[in-house]
């Protein structure tokens, strides 16, 4: 194989834009928003050619309804926001999990709250990626910190959505999508790619919401003649409104407990220098690869640092974390927020302290800005 | 097998999920009047072989006539409160066989979606949007809607509303939709015809149907009865052929004008994308 | 381990976003590095801060921080940035400089210092001060070896507007002659 085929030279919008094509992605409507919009335009020169569809709506709102409408009617769909039109798009994430349509939002994080900082970085949507919606759901949140990773995850996002019917995130940050790096598309069968289960009976035995045993009901595809019913509403297996409790006990639990047991599909995450990590950093996104640095300087002083790095931000491998604290002193949440993942790896670690190093810079902390927050501890 | 769960009796019966029934409305309610004057159009259309019904998709959003997506026997959804047109044209372009219908209530459509609204007819979206325009926010007791007219009481306006009432028929124009048309439930056999020609239209159709809600609205001004409220429409409305659907006046004082105001035949937003890609 | 940090900077209009692309994209596509390419710029297209900032190691997973702290390879083509961001520079990093702007004692003695007058070459050897840019780069390559002249000419026709490709092609060629001559 040449190596230039398969080779990009690409930011990590662009290089998630390639995961998305890679996965099969078929419909795409978005709204301009800094920083994804080169995101949107570079899949408005690609998807047509693919026979896929690509529209701009008239806002975040319009293109989240639209990729759900179009999940049902058998896409492979999503759309890419920053925070002010993730913020927008809260009603239907809800309506998404709700209903179980396989979508996927790409949200390039900038400095927040409100308008912020447009052309600024940041990770202040971690807890926005979790409980954007009212009500208890499930929901898959991924973070890359390169362009390579968020190729690979965007194709690992579509086929969560797919797999478990869930609306998946991805958390990616206004210092990733504007850093070109070098990226390795690749092709089946050397990377995955999943479809959602279709129904295994005729329309009049299908039962659109009755679960399989992993929890997962087979989805039907509008005008296939199955004459499904997509209820907002309590629903039971029929996806008809009901108001027991026993229905709506199962629904929501399900909703989420669907992601619990298929976790192993979801779980992500990376470790460096943990064995023996004495002080153990955990960080995510670019922000972590200023903290890796910190971690290969020191451990080239003889210092015992390690990096335990979340891939699947929600869920989180806790275990996996758990595990990699046994032997630190101390744990330092390092992100570019007031203390969001804190407030998680400070709920899982219990018998040591966990320290937040927030930083509140509006470029890439260089190593040296994070020591100095993290001095104190050190 | 299919076992309906009762007999049928009913010649629509078919695009009914009867073990639904009994259904929410209230006696009264015009929200029926126009759901089996949608049913009739379409059974007369698969009649014809003009039309499958199973590539219908049926979406409501949220309110009295948001509930009617949940009655009938086609694909369909209850989305969230005013997103039923963008999730209609979601569906449609990633399934261009679709046929899509949005059915639901003017709170809905105009008011918190009424964004969508417009740009939908501005695109010339695919979709046959009915609007069942009752004039109040019924489902949540009786509050303002942007189709109340002026002066009225509702329980957010207990000193008489001091908006002016949309026309949606003149938002539908200005913004270019192909098919535009106002009835009410005073004409269910007008209202049918006009279902019929225009669903198997393309590009953004809009039928205006003029409700009525005697328990939420009636009664809060002063109509005791389902049929004195029904009698006060009959009276109001006015059918008028062949005007502008800017002179299609809608005051519930004067006059609330009804007919079929725009024909057109451009092409659809699906076909438009469709040809545009092509080239691309 | 390697990690070269490479800043390039000038002001708006002399191609520093480009230059620092093509150099990238020649060294993902033609060598086996790790390529790491950032920039920042004002607001303003011309006149402003113009900066491309390249990161190259010998793997992904060496590629931690994703920005220049200190370069070792700085190259400035004009004065005002040069100012600025001499920080940022290395001591004992090669430095090559605009001689058409910049003047040798305006340079840190520490640095190894490489004045040509890139500007200069390609208004008069190359027919276009804008194709200053692709004159540095063909002296980068001739003088440093990271990166080929057919590399940098392939990212070129595969990057570049077709109108522009043969003059952006011919200032590398230019650049690339100068910098062998000053390298022997």
């Amino acid at each position: 194989m040449s190596r230039e085929a398969d080779i990009g030279f690409l930011n990590s919008n662009h290089a998630a834009a390639e995961g998305a094509l890679t996965a099969g992605v078929n419909f795409y409507a978005g709204y301009p928003i800094t920083p994804a919009s080169d995101l949107f335009e570079y899949l408005a020169r690609k998807m047509p050619k693919q026979g896929g569809v690509i529209i701009q709506t008239e806002d975040e709102i319009a293109a989240i309804n639209a990729i759900i409408g179009a999940s049902w009617a058998g896409a492979k769909a999503m759309t890419a926001t920053s925070g002010p039109g993730f913020s927008l798009m809260a009603e239907s994430i809800g309506f998404a999990a709700m209903v179980e349509a396989p979508i996927v939002i790409i949200d390039d994080m900038r400095t927040g709250p409100s308008t912020g900082v447009a052309t600024a970085t940041g990770q202040g949507d971690v807890m926005q990626a979790r409980w954007l919606s009212h009500g208890h759901y499930g929901i898959v949140a991924l973070a890359p910190f390169s362009a390579q990773e968020a190729y690979d995850l965007t194709i690992k996002a579509f086929n969560i959505a797919e797999r478990l019917r869930v609306p998946v995130v991805l958390l990616m940050d206004y210092v990733l999508v504007h850093t070109r790096e070098k990226v390795r598309l690749k092709k089946p069968p050397e990377v995955e790619v999943w479809s959602r289960k279709k129904p295994r009976v005729p329309p009049e035995e299908y039962l659109p919401f009755k679960p399989d045993e992993d929890l997962v009901p087979p989805m039907a595809t509008y005008g296939e003649g199955y004459r499904v019913f997509v209820e907002s509403l309590v629903h039971d297996y029929r996806g008809y409104y009901v108001t027991r409790d026993d229905v709506y006990e199962e629904l929501v639990k399900r909703l989420s407990d669907k992601i619990t047991v298929n976790k192993h599909i979801v779980l992500d995450h990376v470790e460096y220098y943990t064995d023996d990590a004495e002080i153990l950093f955990v960080a995510f996104g670019s922000t972590a690869r200023s903290v890796l640095s910190i971690v290969r300087h020191a451990r080239a002083r003889g210092l015992k640092y390690g990096l335990f790095r979340p891939i699947s931000i929600w869920p989180m491998d806790t275990d996996a974390l758990l595990k990699a604290a046994e032997n630190a002193r101390k744990i330092i949440v390092v992100e570019m927020n007031y203390g969001q993942l804190f407030l998680e790896v400070d709920r899982v670690i219990k018998d040591k302290p966990v320290y937040l190093a927030p930083i509140l810079t509006l470029d890439l902390p260089t190593p040296e800005n994070i020591l100095e927050v993290c001095r104190k501890w050190l | 097998m299919a076992v309906a769960k009762r007999p049928i009796i009913h010649p629509v019966d078919k695009y009914l999920r009867t073990e639904r029934l009994p259904h929410v409305w209230c006696p009264g309610c015009g929200i029926g009047i126009t759901l089996h004057a949608f049913m009739r159009a379409v059974k007369e259309l698969e009649d014809e072989g003009r039309i499958d019904s199973s590539k219908i998709l049926f979406v409501s959003g949220i309110g009295c006539t948001g509930r009617a997506a949940g009655y009938v026997n086609f694909d369909g959804a209850h989305t969230p409160h005013g997103r039923a047109i963008p999730y209609a044209m979601g569906a449609k372009l990633a399934r261009p066989d679709l046929i899509p219908v949005v059915f639901s209530g003017d709170g809905d459509l105009v008011g918190i979606g009424g964004n969508h609204f417009i740009h939908a007819a501005r695109r010339n979206m695919d979709v046959l949007v009915i609007l069942v325009n009752n004039m109040i926010y019924a489902l949540t007791g009786g509050q303002v809607a942007p189709t109340t007219p002026k002066g009225t009481y509702t329980t957010t306006t207990p000193f008489g509303n001091p908006d002016r009432p949309i026309n949606a028929v003149k938002i539908a124009a200005a913004a270019g939709a192909n098919y535009i048309a106002r009835w009410a439930v005073t004409h269910p056999e007008l209202l049918k015809n006009s279902i019929k020609k225009a669903l198997p239209m393309e590009g953004f159709r809009l039928i205006e149907v003029v409700s009525i809600c005697p328990e939420i609205f009636g009664r809060h001004i002063g109509f005791r009865a389902p049929i004195e409220l029904y009698r006060r429409l009959q009276k109001v409305v006015k059918i008028r052929g062949k005007i502008s659907p800017f002179e299609a006046t809608y005051d519930w004082e004067k006059e609330i004008i009804l007919g079929e105001f725009q024909v057109r035949n451009e092409p659809g937003y699906t076909r438009v994308l469709m040809e545009a890609f092509k080239h691309g | 381990m390697v990690r070269h940090e490479i800043l390039i900077a000038g002001r708006g209009g002399q191609g520093i976003l480009l230059a620092g692309y093509i150099l990238g994209l020649a060294l993902v596509k033609s060598t086996d590095y790790y390529v790491v390419h950032s920039e920042a710029y004002s607001a303003e297209t011309r006149g402003g801060d113009s900066r491309s900032e390249i990161v190259i190691t010998t793997s992904e997973e060496e590629a931690d921080y994703m920005k220049v702290s200190k370069a070792s390879i700085a190259v400035f083509m004009y004065k005002e940035q040069l100012l600025k961001y001499k920080s940022k520079v290395s001591k004992d990093a090669l430095v090559l400089a605009d001689s058409t702007y910049i003047t040798e004692d305006m340079l840190e003695k520490t640095w190894k210092k490489l004045l040509v007058p890139f500007s200069r070459i390609a208004e008069e050897q190359v027919g276009s001060i804008r194709v200053a840019n692709m004159v540095m780069l063909g002296v980068f390559s001739a003088v440093t070896g990271l990166v080929s002249l057919d590399g940098l000419k392939a990212a070129v026709k595969e990057s570049v507007k077709p109108g522009w490709i043969d003059i952006n092609l011919k200032a590398l060629d230019v650049g690339y002659n100068t910098g062998l001559k000053l390298k022997a």
